[in-house]
């Protein structure tokens, strides 16, 4: 971290997005992040704003939060343009001397921070989940090789930019915050090479899964699009259940958009999960980790998801859930 | 039209990750891989383009030690024209700097009208490598590209890209850009047997890695550990009829089940 200096010299940026005219809450858990590294490095956190309308953004952030607001009216910017971000950050970055640049593990986010590390000669440690300090220095916790091995990885120089899981930190939201201060700059910037177009919203939002009791989840374990039928199967065991399914399982057509859970599907929190095949990686792991009791079943010992279990079956999936229905009916009987 | 696509060879999630004495990096092992998922998806967007219009060229490229030669072939095997390996194998970790620098530098020497990469690396998953070697080559970029246009007279595109919470943003870009591709927007096509003739007999270009200049790493792994229990983590035990018994038991116990 190089030399600490004194108390309110330093600076933290959060960097902040925003669609349809509101803050993405994301920024929130940002916030929880800064105060984290201010323990260890005391700075000063500034939110950073950039829009052609950020008035309203400004006052819901510092309401929020109680942090100070750097916003920037771009005439020319609606909502994002990466040229625009790195170009202006890197301005104010040259002014404030921030120690710690953070931005959401979002598309928009790795489009600012790489850029930016590169511009900036900062490095640059992304998908953090968790950070404290060692010998010292302040290590930030990411998952690597699917979640089996946690990486702490340091930096010697500043400043240095990450960019944090969605999910990881809790929101701060303080009880009575005092209000921040808001400070608008105006610049005018016309992108050279990267032009805007709009947003639409894709998906829309299917809540029915948010809502079944016990949610049995497939991935890329079942190997099959014809095991799928097993997992159905086993799933009907359990009363007010429904079917999901990890990412992959989903882009293959093989589930329903609305069935899958993580971090750009569902979000879930079920009384039982049951993942069936499922590696656990962190995007995964976003959309389920507030369920009451979760049963594992993988092949593999060593598997992430067995990390976030209450019970573990390292089996075959396609020999586990056979057997399972064979002891199921003898209890019936 | 030229098109480069960054592969990248990743060890398949079954294998048994051991943390070395070093704490900083894992074992040398002899793993079993594949290429990275996004990049089978960059792959194949680039194959479509070429589907599409003729006179397209599409070059793959791999940093990396000399197995990563075994994903170009895959790659060609796919439908590319041609690959380049840059030979970089050094003990330990290696920083998406290093990487990006070698791709940067060998952009910056051959001219591309468009870079695809992944838009994350499956192992790593640090969604670095593109949008830094973007910066260095000097080129404009977007991550996680779901859809792409590419306008006829091929001096800018329509991009869409995929944003959390069910949103799709939409860019214009001038070419020549680099674009992230996230994973699972296509069906990635098998190697067909004429190509992986091909495949075998081409000739992979090799460029040592020592030619370019090293940019500074930046960070580094101070130590790995292996992840905390989060929860109980009761391992049943037992034949698999066994397992099966004492799960429906505990799940009865809990009222889950009947
Ligand atoms: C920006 C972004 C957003 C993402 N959003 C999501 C999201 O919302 N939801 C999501 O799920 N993912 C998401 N992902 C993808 C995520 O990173 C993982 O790639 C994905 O969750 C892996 O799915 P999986 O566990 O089914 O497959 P894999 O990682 O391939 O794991 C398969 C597992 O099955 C086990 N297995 C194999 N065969 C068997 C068998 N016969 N019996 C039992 N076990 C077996 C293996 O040991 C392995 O652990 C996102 C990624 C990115 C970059
Ligand atoms: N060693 C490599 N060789 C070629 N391409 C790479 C390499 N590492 C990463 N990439 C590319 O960069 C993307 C993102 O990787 P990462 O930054 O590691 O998440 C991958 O999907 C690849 O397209």
């Amino acid at each position: 971290m190089g030399k600490m200096n004194k108390p309110g010299q330093k600076s933290i940026f959060i960097i902040a997005e925003h669609n349809e005219n509101k803050v993405k809450p994301v920024l929130f858990e940002l916030a929880s992040c800064a105060y984290k590294i201010k323990k260890y490095c005391p700075a000063e956190i500034k939110v950073i704003l950039l829009g052609n309308e950020t008035e309203k953004l400004s006052s819901e952030i510092t309401h929020v939060t109680g942090l100070d607001v750097v916003a920037t009216e771009i005439n020319e910017l609606a909502l994002f343009n990466p040229e625009i971000y790195k170009k202006v950050i890197e301005d104010l970055a040259a002014e404030f001397l921030p120690s710690f640049i953070i931005a959401g593990h979002t598309p928009r986010g790795l489009d600012v921070a790489s850029g930016l590390a590169v511009r900036m000669k900062a490095a640059c440690i992304t998908g953090i989940e968790s950070l404290g300090e060692t010998e010292g220095k302040i290590c930030f916790r990411r998952q690597i090789f699917y979640g089996k091995i946690d990486a702490h990885v340091t930096a010697d120089s500043e400043p240095l930019i990450i960019t944090v899981q969605p999910g990881a930190f809790e929101p701060f939201k303080p009880e009575n915050a005092a209000t921040g201060k808001v400070e608008t700059r105006r610049v005018n910037y016309v992108p050279f090479f990267t032009h805007e177009k709009g947003i639409r919203r894709s998906i829309f939002q299917d809540s029915s899964i948010s809502e079944a009791k016990v949610i049995v989840s497939a991935g890329n374990g079942i190997g099959e699009k014809e095991n799928l039928d097993l997992v159905n199967r086993f799933a009907a065991v359990f009363p007010g259940s429904a079917v999901g399914g990890s990412r992959i399982i989903v882009d293959r057509g093989w589930l329903e958009y609305r069935q899958q859970i993580g971090l750009t599907g569902a979000q879930v929190a079920p009384e039982l999960y049951i993942a069936c095949g499922i590696s656990g990686a962190s995007q995964h792991l976003a959309g389920m980790r507030g369920s009451g009791f979760v049963v594992a079943i993988n092949k593999d010992p060593k598997a992430a998801i067995f990390n976030e279990s209450d019970v573990c079956v390292v089996e075959d999936i396609n020999k586990f859930i056979p057997a399972f229905l064979e002891e199921y009916k003898k209890k019936e009987i | 039209m030229k098109i480069l696509v960054c592969v990248k060879q990743v060890p398949e999630p079954e294998n048994a990750f051991i943390i070395d004495d070093s704490k900083e990096w894992i074992r040398p092992g002899t793993f079993s891989y594949r290429m990275n998922r996004f990049d089978e998806s960059a792959l194949e967007e680039a194959l479509s383009i070429k589907d599409r219009y003729k006179a397209v060229g599409i070059d793959v490229i791999s940093v990396g030690s000399e197995n990563s030669k075994d994903v170009i072939r895959r790659a060609i095997g796919m439908g590319a024209d041609a690959g380049i390996y840059i030979f970089h194998d050094p003990v330990g970790y290696v920083s998406p700097f290093l990487t990006a620098s070698f791709i940067a530098s060998y952009i910056k020497e051959n001219n591309y009208d468009l870079i695809f990469a992944g838009a994350i690396s499956e192992d790593s998953l640090q969604g670095q490598v593109g949008p830094l070697a973007a910066e260095m080559a000097g080129l404009p970029c977007v991550s996680f590209v779901v859809k792409q246009e590419i306008s006829s007279d091929q001096k800018s595109m329509y991009v869409e890209r995929e944003l959390d919470g069910g949103l799709v943003e939409f860019f214009e870009l001038a070419l020549p850009a680099l674009l992230t591709i996230q994973g699972g927007i296509n069906k990635p096509r098998y190697p067909s047997l004429s190509n992986v003739l091909r495949a075998s007999r081409a000739e992979i270009r090799t460029i040592n890695s020592d030619l370019y200049t090293k940019s500074v790493p930046g960070q580094k792994n101070k130590q790995l550990t292996i992840p905390e229990k989060k929860r109980e983590g009761y391992v049943l035990s037992g034949s698999v009829h066994e397992k099966a018994a004492e799960l429906i038991r505990i799940l009865s116990q809990k009222s889950f089940i009947a």
